[in-house]
């Protein structure tokens, strides 16, 4: 059992540093707007595709690639908010309208993807070669760069939304978009800030991801649903929450591939998430409301 | 005295249900003014019309100069005009100092934050005391002194106070009251929304009726009616 533990925590932890950066760029935008961006997973796919073309069919290296896939993700994210939800902000039914338009938009954006790369598996590069050794198991140098990348990323995230005043206006138009108003703040500029920081991240996710797993216009399908998972399971709302609850996702569902087989790992998540909504109606570190 | 603000004939409503019926009001520089009458007449309408939260069907908003009318709210803080809405939480699940500092939005308000928040708290010496405390977990009296606190960090050039001291007890209103005594007496030019009338012209120059969408009334302090006569003013003649 010794050996395989250690291996299954450390791709626990890639996991949920995975998890980390997608939802947490989910729950930015369920923060502010109030909706779920069923398009995310879309994004994410877009950014490791825009990042290959540039990477290897251009050849102008995996950094510009990163530059490249997160910068026309942020660009589609803006332009799924001017167009998909913005128009719907004053219907009441705003929350289910917007599941069927950023649906819309995740459609089209993986048919779109498929058309123009074909069906044919891709890979992105490494950033690192070579391995390095975690508590005796050895780890990619890449793998152990995400392991280390998502903390900071998300650290960062939490400081630009906690301590700058761009990032506060994040959180205030969330809570009392009139009163973010009547103080100066641009609201629907902001909603423009959250679905652009949240495209970023996604595409962030998905050229990782397409640098572990293979490129294909499902990539970020299957991670969208345990992201959403995961952003419940944490409790609506706060960035803590939602970086907590996906690295226990992401531990969880490794250890339970390891017990189970990955046949019957998706089926017991579910039922542990309802489960804990059952027992902590706002999540597992939800607050009382 | 220069104009700093002109309202001229805006009609204002809510779908097809019409609220506003053409209402003129204007403020000059330094100076300050009342509005009253009874509930559901359209005040708080109209403040949300001068603060862009709605936008006229007619009429026009001249403030500074600067035609305003159905400029976005954002524009129209940015520009000096800045309201503290009346029972207003802000942002419940941020801190008093976060929530004050956050105020201090617009590249003008920013300029001097850390003096205005000084003057902040010496006007509200128990928002100083509350600083880490969560927006929500504030008393009625204390959530009017933030709502007031971030107008204040707006660096108002026109400040409007809707109903700053409803549902409040007495000693509180006291409180408030003589706060926003103290924010006319530094030459800030006000709009305060209130029913005491009383209380209206000791703070202002001159005081509007607003009722049934219009001005039915405008009153200078230099000939104010007296008690009988604004008794009369909001329940009609019968009150005899």
């Amino acid at each position: 059992m010794d050996g395989v533990l250690i291996p299954t925590l450390v791709s626990g932890l890639l996991l949920g540093s995975l998890y980390a950066l997608m939802a947490s760029g989910l729950s930015l935008i369920w923060t502010t707007l109030g909706v779920f961006n069923f398009a995310h997973g879309a994004l994410m796919t877009l950014g490791a595709y825009i990042a290959w073309t540039v990477t290897e069919q251009l050849g102008l290296g995996i950094a510009l690639g990163f530059v490249c896939g997160i910068g026309v993700a942020v660009l589609a994210g803006i332009l799924i908010e001017l167009f998909l939800v913005r128009p719907f902000y004053e219907s009441r039914n705003m929350m289910l309208i917007t599941v069927m338009t950023t649906l819309a938009a995740s459609t089209i954006i993986e048919r779109g993807i498929s058309m123009l790369w074909g069906p044919r598996l891709k890979q992105l590069p490494r950033v690192l070669d070579g391995q390095v050794n975690i508590l005796g198991a050895p780890v990619s140098a890449h793998e152990a760069m995400i392991i280390g990348l998502a903390p900071t990323v998300l650290l960062a995230l939490w400081w630009y939304t906690g301590r700058t005043s761009r990032g506060r206006s994040l959180r205030a138009v969330g809570q009392n978009q009139d009163s973010a108003a009547l103080i100066g703040i641009d609201v629907p500029r902001t909603f423009s800030l959250a679905f652009g920081l949240s495209a970023a991240l996604a595409a962030l996710t998905g050229i990782l991801l397409g640098s572990i797993r293979f490129v294909t216009p499902g990539l970020g399908a299957d991670p969208l649903v345990n992201a959403m998972i995961v952003v419940i399971f944490g409790g609506l709302g706060s960035l803590g929450a939602t970086a907590g609850a996906a690295y226990v996702i992401g531990l969880l569902e490794a250890l339970l591939v390891l017990w189970l087989g990955l046949y019957w790992t998706p089926s017991v998540l579910f039922v542990l998430l309802i489960l804990v909504l059952v027992f902590r109606p706002n999540g597992l570190f939800g607050r009382a409301s | 005295m220069s104009r700093l603000l002109e309202v001229k004939g805006i009609r204002v409503g809510y779908g097809t249900v019409p609220v506003l019926h053409g209402i003129d009001i204007h403020l000059d520089e330094g100076e300050a003014i009342g509005l009253f009458g009874p509930n559901g007449h359209g005040k708080t309408t109209l403040l949300r019309a001068l603060s862009g939260l709605l936008r006229p069907e007619e009429g026009s908003i001249t403030f500074d100069g600067k035609d305003i009318t159905g400029a976005k709210p954002a524009t129209i803080v940015a520009a000096g005009l800045v309201q503290a809405q009346q029972g207003n939480t802000m942002f419940g699940d941020m801190g008093v100092e976060e929530t004050l500092e956050l105020s201090a939005f617009t590249p003008r308000a920013r300029k001097d934050r850390k003096g205005r928040l000084a003057e902040v708290h010496a006007l509200f010496p128990r928002l100083a005391e509350r600083r880490h405390q969560r927006a929500r977990t504030l008393s009625g009296g204390e959530r009017q002194m933030l709502s007031i606190g971030c107008a204040m960090m707006c660096a108002p050039r026109l400040l409007i106070l809707d109903e700053p001291t409803l549902g409040l007890s007495p000693r509180l209103k006291g409180e408030l009251r003589e706060a926003i005594s103290v924010i006319a007496e530094k030459g800030v030019p006000l709009i305060v929304v209130e029913q005491d009338v009383e209380f209206l012209l000791a703070l202002t120059n001159r005081l509007y009726l607003i009722e049934q969408g219009e001005v039915a009334s405008e009153i200078d302090r230099d000939n104010a009616p007296d008690h009988q006569e604004i008794m009369d003013m909001y329940f009609g003649e019968q009150a005899h």
